[in-house]
């Protein structure tokens, strides 16, 4: 089988690609200036949080496994990062340690909710509700309310260009290539074939224990990559970022096409989940839908992206 | 030159039960070596120590004159032995390549998985294997889409894959059809060419006889005999397996109470597992379901409560025919079903023997008020007259032993007044004392006019209670036994597919 | 030495020791602690807390990872429609209730066909039913705190009605009286036990399981219904985000009054001594003058603690 035909396993995807294209084209009607590149660019901002938590979130539910608390671990990763750049001082330095600190924040925490999970064999869906309820309550011990900007050249940067193109889009295409990279590694088969038969992977030898807090830590760092974006977008802690990203993150997984089961699916189809989720967002707005339908409509359509999800997936 | 594998006195205990009290086994360098023996003989045990699964109590392996004592199934796959699993270890969700190197994928230098070298060993493999294969089983297709007998050739290309010196095939042609079988032999042979061993285990003698040099035989725990496959015949293998005394062991024959009508009809029933079966059973009578393991017979027994429903067929009680599509219409019409799996088919693990008898009694009587009081004395009853010792009704079903829980379930049943008992293995793991009692009471009922439709994996134990008994061989009913014909011989005999 | 052992594994004798310890910490902590009235306040925050988790040990009784995650939100929806019903008026309060438990037990069924037909596993149906009740709530309230209770609900919530104690302390020992005759004098309660305990072994005796659990989930949405109710009657006035911090607290409640999250074991009134412990720790935790940010790290730590001791799966064999 070759790279490609990996990439692009199952055919859920289509149909999610399909609902993309077709909401790009409503936006579009109802926005005309969609295509210009600023509005493109402020697009992909908003949405770039939401599609790294889910290539996060994927490698964990292909394990077979769930994690709720992504949302307190982009908290978290807020929280540390601003104060380690404030404890500092706001130079340069400053902020790649506080940036270091950050991402080592999400990948203690994918360790400590895999080790719970994996390696002491506690209930992943009740475990991580617990540890985000800690991750959470630890980001507002840091930092009780919002507040305590980053420095100019943080969030400048991450709104600027490199090289004549957004950081954002330099951004979501080195998440891509990761998740590129990370498809031809042996370690993705083995994270599906933990999730698909865990008493198959074990009977093959494969260490189950290992690979599936692999996969957590894989959903802390990009966790943090988020946390960091979000970051760079409100330029601020604040204790509270991300409360609803988690569940977010799940349906874009599964509008993606990956079986909350466990075994099937592909970050790239998470990616294009999210995005799917964005889109509609958009248009709900764009549509002029009265504010106070918004949350309304968002959650129906996660619901009905769940049960979707796993109706298409059992045939 | 030591032989390839050489296992002498090996024993094994699980808990009360010996498994194995004698197990030997030589096989030399290049060789295929058929294991036989009747249900629970001790051959899969002996295989399971040799794949390092289940750790022996004592005895010795030597693997090519070097002692082997694996702590888990890694240390025998370092030693060169393979066990091809007839429980299915693939991934459904992963494709067949995928699934063959599993955990041994070919890498770049880049530590990627090398999809061309992957897919040249797959497809070299799969050259080997073509004709069995045949042009349905594509490297990148998705081992879920796989037909069954299509999953247990990647099953087998895998533990090719891994390059054994060893093969272990418990059963592995038993979703093959004849001429798949052909080419799984021809494949065994350029194995063996190339100084591969086998261990070949099949419920099929014919394919013993046509592709094992040597057949080693082994009956309650014991090897007890090694032929030379082309200086023997199937007669005194099946003589070997059931052994001097049993054979002329005829059970003490008696007829089925005479009847009226039959009480349970079953025509062309077909499932995935069952092929057009059809079959009666008259009031009072227990007719046995013999042959080997999972040849069809709880498949039968499921579908007709309804837990897994017949995809086709009819079923009829009396002059009533019967819809049975769930566990609950059969217990509305007073079928009762007991498994030997107590521990996942009827264990309601952590509650008390009291919830645990009356939970069918409940559905078979509608009930909705529960009043323990004053149904305690029925269930104590229906308790008491299995001999069960329990401490009282409210202490925790986990307080029993595994052969008075069983009496639990039992009573379970008995309580509902069923006129149509299946009992589907039902005396697995239990003490002797205890299936002796289970006998008696199997006994009692049918003479009190229950049918009985009876299940074992032990031979004796359908020998000694069955007024009849139907031999299944992959889904299909292939000999039925009765009267003078009731012996050891022809049941093992017919299950091997050998017509007595 | 062994029989205290066991004994201490017992959740209930487990739970009376912790509401004692709590009740004389506290009272060390701030002499009066302990009185009399401050012990009936305490009651009946704990009787709030004990009547949604009667909901939420429902349907973890019952087995395959039973969760309600959206009893926060339908406690608030519980709490709004009760609130718009009565508008003050004494003469709507039953109304009120019927109305509340009427909405919140619909949604509790829609909760359970999503977990037993289309299979979403609970934690996630009920997480996803909360978003779209917030929405509904937005929606319905516009944002704005609405409806109020009718005097004559207040009175019975924090006046004393009989003996000195408030009424909701007798709907509490009504309900805990239906819970246990629900559950060990019908044959719901049996299968219930049964399913949680093993759902194939239930099964195979004929149990329609997948009706069970539908039915459990609508019931958990009832009982967050009523906790509405009782939060209004509490407050005076709901607003939409009033039964969030009920969430967790209901599932804590559960797992310390011996619930067994693997389904199939527990009973109400360790639930309610759970809920009443989880009042005591909030109340000296408060005492203690600990933020918001440290209850939140205890709660989850003791969520975290109790799976150690009840939680775990099984371990992989061949």
């Amino acid at each position: 089988m070759t790279g490609m035909a990996m990439v692009l396993r199952g055919r859920s995807w289509l149909v999610t690609l399909a609902a993309l294209l077709v909401l790009v084209a409503v936006n579009g009607v109802l926005q005309p200036n969609l295509f210009t590149g600023n509005v493109l660019k402020s697009n992909l901002t908003v949405f770039l949080p939401l599609v790294l938590v889910a290539i996060g979130q994927t490698y964990v539910v292909l394990a077979g496994d769930i994690d709720l608390s992504v949302g307190a671990i982009i908290a978290l990763v807020n929280v540390v990062t601003v104060a380690v750049i404030n404890a500092v001082g706001n130079g340069v330095g400053a902020v790649l340690l506080g940036v270091t600190a950050g991402l080592l924040t999400g990948i203690v925490s994918g360790l400590f909710n895999g080790f719970l999970v994996a390696v002491m064999r506690f209930q992943p869906i009740v475990t991580t509700f617990a540890t985000g309820i800690i991750f959470s309550g630890m980001a507002l011990w840091l930092l009780p309310t919002a507040g305590l900007p980053v420095p100019a050249v943080y969030w400048r940067t991450y709104s600027g260009s490199l090289l004549g193109l957004p950081v954002t889009l330099w951004i979501f295409a080195l998440a891509l290539l990761l998740v590129a990279i990370l498809v031809r590694r042996p370690f993705l088969t083995h994270l599906a074939a933990v999730g698909g038969s865990r008493t198959g992977a074990f009977q093959t030898g494969l260490p189950v224990a290992r690979i599936r807090i692999q996969g957590y830590v894989l959903a802390g760092l990009f966790s943090a990559f988020a946390s960091l974006c979000l970051t760079g977008e409100t330029a601020s802690g604040d204790p509270l970022m991300g409360r609803m990203l988690a569940l977010s993150s799940i349906s874009a997984v599964v509008l993606g096409g990956t079986a909350l089961a466990g075994g099937s699916g592909s970050a790239f189809g998470s990616v294009l989940g999210a995005l799917v989720l964005g889109m509609i967002g958009n248009v709900i707005f764009f549509a002029g839908l009265p504010f106070e339908y918004q949350t309304l409509v968002q959650g129906l359509i996660t619901l009905a992206a769940l049960a979707g999800g796993i109706l298409v997936a059992r045939r | 030159m030591p032989p390839a594998l050489k296992a002498h006195g090996v024993t094994k205990q699980f808990d009360a039960v010996v498994a194995l009290s004698n197990g030997a086994l030589t096989v030399e360098h290049g060789e295929i070596h058929a294991l036989l023996g009747a249900n629970g003989c001790g051959k899969s045990t002996l295989c399971k120590i040799i794949a390092g699964t289940v750790l022996r109590n004592g005895g010795s392996i030597e693997v090519d004159g070097a002692p082997l004592v694996p702590k888990g199934p890694a240390d025998s796959e370092a030693a060169g032995i393979a066990l091809f699993y007839q429980e299915l270890s693939l991934v459904p969700q992963l494709t067949v390549a995928e699934n063959i190197y599993l955990g041994h994928e070919p890498r770049t230098a880049a530590g990627f998985i090398d999809h061309s070298k992957l897919q040249a060993d797959a497809n070299a493999l799969l050259e080997q294997f073509a004709a069995v294969a045949g042009s349905g089983l594509a490297l990148h297709s998705l081992v879920a889409r796989l037909s069954p007998d299509q999953r247990q050739i990647v099953e087998i290309l895998k533990v090719l894959a891994r390059r054994p010196r060893l093969i272990i095939f418990d059963e592995a042609t038993a979703a093959l059809d004849r001429r798949q079988v052909e080419f799984f032999f021809r494949m065994l042979r350029a194995l063996k060419a190339q100084g591969v061993s086998m261990i070949f285990i099949s419920h099929r003698l014919d394919e013993v006889f046509e592709i094992c040099d040597r057949i080693t035989v082994m009956r309650n725990g014991e090897t007890v005999a090694t032929f030379s496959t082309a200086e023997t015949d199937m007669n005194r293998v099946v003589h070997a397996m059931v052994g001097e005394m049993a054979e002329h062991l005829h059970p003490p024959h008696v007829e089925r109470p005479p009847g009226e009508a039959p009480r349970l009809i079953v025509e062309h029933a077909s499932g995935q597992r069952l092929r057009d079966v059809s079959l009666m059973l008259w009031p009072g009578e227990i007719l046995g379901l013999g042959g080997l393991q999972g040849q069809g017979q709880s498949a039968l027994l499921r579908g007709l409560f309804g837990a897994d429903p017949l995809a086709s067929g009819t079923v009829s009680l009396g002059n009533m025919g019967l819809r049975l599509r769930k566990p609950a219409d059969a217990v509305h019409h007073g079928i009762a079903y007991i498994s030997g799996d107590r521990g996942r088919d009827a264990a309601l693990h952590g509650r008390s023997i009291f919830e645990n008898i009356a939970a069918a009694s409940f559905i078979r009587e509608r009930r909705v008020l529960v009043w323990p009081i004053r149904l305690a004395e029925r269930f104590r009853q229906a308790a008491a007259s299995l001999n069960t010792r329990y401490p009282g009704l409210e202490e925790p079903i986990g307080s029993l032993s595994g052969g008075n829980q069983q009496k639990i379930f039992i009573a379970r049943w008995l309580a509902t007044k069923p006129s149509v008992l299946l009992l589907d293995d039902p005396t697995k793991g239990i003490d002797l004392a205890a299936k002796a009692d289970f006998f008696d009471l199997v006994r009692g009922l049918a003479a009190e006019g229950t049918s009985i439709l009876f299940y074992s994996s032990e031979d004796a134990e359908l020998l000694g209670l069955c007024h009849r008994i139907l031999v299944f061989n992959g889904g299909a009913i292939s000999a039925e036994l009765s009267g003078q014909a009731l012996t050891a011989l022809n049941l093992t005999g017919a299950a091997y597919g050998n017509a007595a | 030495m062994n029989r205290i052992k066991t004994l201490l594994a017992e959740p209930l004798v487990l739970a009376s020791i912790a509401i004692l310890v709590l009740l004389a910490a506290g009272e060390l902590l701030s002499p009066g602690f302990a009185r009399g009235d401050q012990i009936t306040r305490l009651l009946t925050v704990a009787a709030i807390l004990g009547i949604a988790a009667a909901g939420q040990s429902l349907v973890v009784i019952g087995g395959r990872e039973g969760i309600d995650l959206s009893v926060g939100a339908l406690i608030s929806l519980g709490a709004l429609t009760a609130g718009n019903v009565m508008s003050g008026s004494n003469g709507a309060i039953l109304p009120a209730v019927l109305a509340a438990g009427g909405v919140t037990f619909a949604i509790g069924i829609v909760n359970g066909l999503g977990v037993t037909a289309l299979r979403i596993p609970p934690l996630v149906m009920t997480l996803g039913m909360m978003g779209v009740i917030q929405g509904g709530l937005v929606v319905l309230s516009r944002g704005a705190p609405s409806g109020n209770a009718a005097p004559m609900l207040m009175s019975f919530v924090n006046q004393p009605l009989l003996l000195g104690l408030p009424g909701i302390l007798f709907v509490w020992a009504l309900i805990a009286v239906a819970m246990w005759f629900l559950l060990r004098r019908t044959s719901f309660g049996y299968a219930v036990y049964a399913m949680g305990s093993n759902e194939r072994a239930a099964a195979l005796t004929g149990m329609p399981t997948s009706l069970l659990r539908t039915l459990l989930y609508g019931l958990s949405g009832l009982f967050a219904g009523l906790t509405g109710v009782c939060v209004i009657g509490y407050t005076g006035n709901s607003f939409i985000s009033v039964g969030d911090q009920y969430v967790l607290p209901s599932i804590i409640a559960v797992v310390i009054g011996g619930v067994s999250l693997a389904g199939g074991a527990g009973n109400y009134f360790g639930v309610m001594l759970g809920a009443i412990a989880l009042t005591l720790l909030q109340s000296v935790l408060t005492t203690l003058q600990l933020e918001f940010w440290g209850r939140q790290i205890i709660f989850g730590a003791v969520l975290l603690g109790l799976m150690l001791l009840y939680g775990r799966q099984k371990q992989l064999r061949v």
